[in-house]
């Protein structure tokens, strides 16, 4: 007996497709730069804004968002391997990719605030580092993308493999947050509410907003001649 | 005697071992430093015609788009001589040793960034804050593409 049940809840999904949107863009614009470097700078902070939703979300969300729903432990991931768990959320295996893609734009996202590019741009919150220290998480930043152009064909491939040789299509839910599974599994989400959402985007918010703000105190502009080219002057 | 000669050439090895490299590190700090002074007056333009139009000064914006351009003109190609992707300037080199292995990329590379910052001195006359945005965002690809080719990233 099978039913059909509600998985995945609507902030969590518009969460994951903001974030894939997100991700692209910043490729993107990262690996074209020019003026596009600006635009990098300016997902670079709706991501973290992103992240930190997901990050709040994972505590007061509904059931299968919540961290300790489907955190990976040992025992559940031997289980899954054994072909012994049973689960409706994320599978072990799939909450390991699903946290390692996390980690790893967690420290592209960080790292990225206080970068530059030894051109013309500097991350929202260079001005509080060194000039040495940011290089050197540029330098971070660069190694973080490694791990991502690993872990996103790996997640797109896991999707596919699912899709063709289990059987499991795992697309449709994150599009309308329900699953046909069987009686025995089903169980009602929980949580995640509209006050918890608006909690949840609030402290996103704040990130946002001291991340974009929170360095303009200790800014300023290049130093530049005020002297006008009609005379000489140094 | 003998003691004095041993000393001399002790004294001279030293030396000569204390000025190997010295060209090579010389002009890894030439091309630093002109980089460095390019990436001041890009910081300008940035500042005055993409971040706070507001703050758009004409005339500052031609002197800082021909200090760019003239540090495109200067001829940098002679500061990376063999050897300087080894050497140190105000820092250790980050010149990717393949630099000296493609030399028609290298100049490629070189000769673009030189057209697209003496094009934007050119925009910078005309005032036309949108154009020149446009042409600096051109000048900063010649720059990454340059920095993807040929410099280690740290």
């Amino acid at each position: 007996m099978s039913v059909n049940i509600k998985v995945w809840d609507l902030p969590l999904r518009l969460y994951h497709w903001l974030m894939a949107l997100s991700v692209l863009s910043a490729v993107i614009t990262g690996e074209l730069g020019g003026n596009l470097i600006d635009w990098h700078g300016r997902i670079g902070v709706l991501l973290l804004g992103l992240l930190v939703f997901r990050l709040v979300w994972g505590f007061i969300g509904s059931t299968h968002a919540r961290f300790v729903s489907f955190f990976p432990t040992p025992k559940r991931l031997a289980a899954y391997l054994k072909g012994q768990w049973q689960g409706i959320g994320h599978n072990p295996l799939g909450a390991l990719s699903a946290l390692a893609l996390l980690g790893t734009l967690a420290a592209l996202v960080l790292t990225g605030l206080f970068a530059n590019d030894d051109i013309a741009f500097q991350g929202p919150l260079f001005s509080l580092v060194t000039k040495d220290f940011s290089d050197k998480l540029s330098g971070w930043h660069n190694l973080s993308f490694n791990a991502l152009i690993v872990l996103v064909p790996l997640h797109l491939a896991a999707i596919i493999y699912y899709a063709r040789v289990k059987k499991h299509n795992l697309v449709v839910p994150m599009l309308t947050g329900e699953k046909v599974v069987p009686k025995a599994h089903a169980i009602e989400l929980s949580g995640g509410g509209v006050v918890r959402f608006m909690a949840a985007l609030t402290i996103a918010g704040v990130a946002v907003w001291g991340a974009s703000y929170g360095a303009s105190y200790f800014e300023s502009a290049p130093v530049a001649s005020t002297a006008t080219a009609a005379e000489p002057s140094f | 005697m003998k003691l004095k000669l041993v000393l001399a050439l002790v004294l001279g090895a030293v030396s000569v071992s204390a000025l190997a490299g010295q060209a090579e590190d010389q002009q890894v700090k030439f091309r630093q430093s002109a980089y460095s002074f390019a990436a001041w007056n890009c910081a300008k333009i940035k500042s005055q015609v993409v971040e706070h139009p507001e703050t758009y000064n004409k005339d500052q914006i031609i002197a800082a788009a021909n200090s760019v351009a003239a540090v495109a003109n200067s001829g940098l190609g002679a500061l990376y001589g063999p050897g300087t992707d080894q050497a140190t300037g105000w820092k250790k080199s980050r010149l990717k040793p393949e630099f000296f292995d493609k030399p028609e990329e290298a100049k490629k590379a070189g000769l673009a960034f030189n057209k697209e910052a003496n094009e934007l001195a050119k925009v910078a006359v005309s005032g036309d804050v949108a154009a020149i945005k446009t042409q600096f965002g051109k000048v900063g690809e010649t720059c990454k593409s340059c920095h993807d080719s040929f410099r280690i990233k740290d």
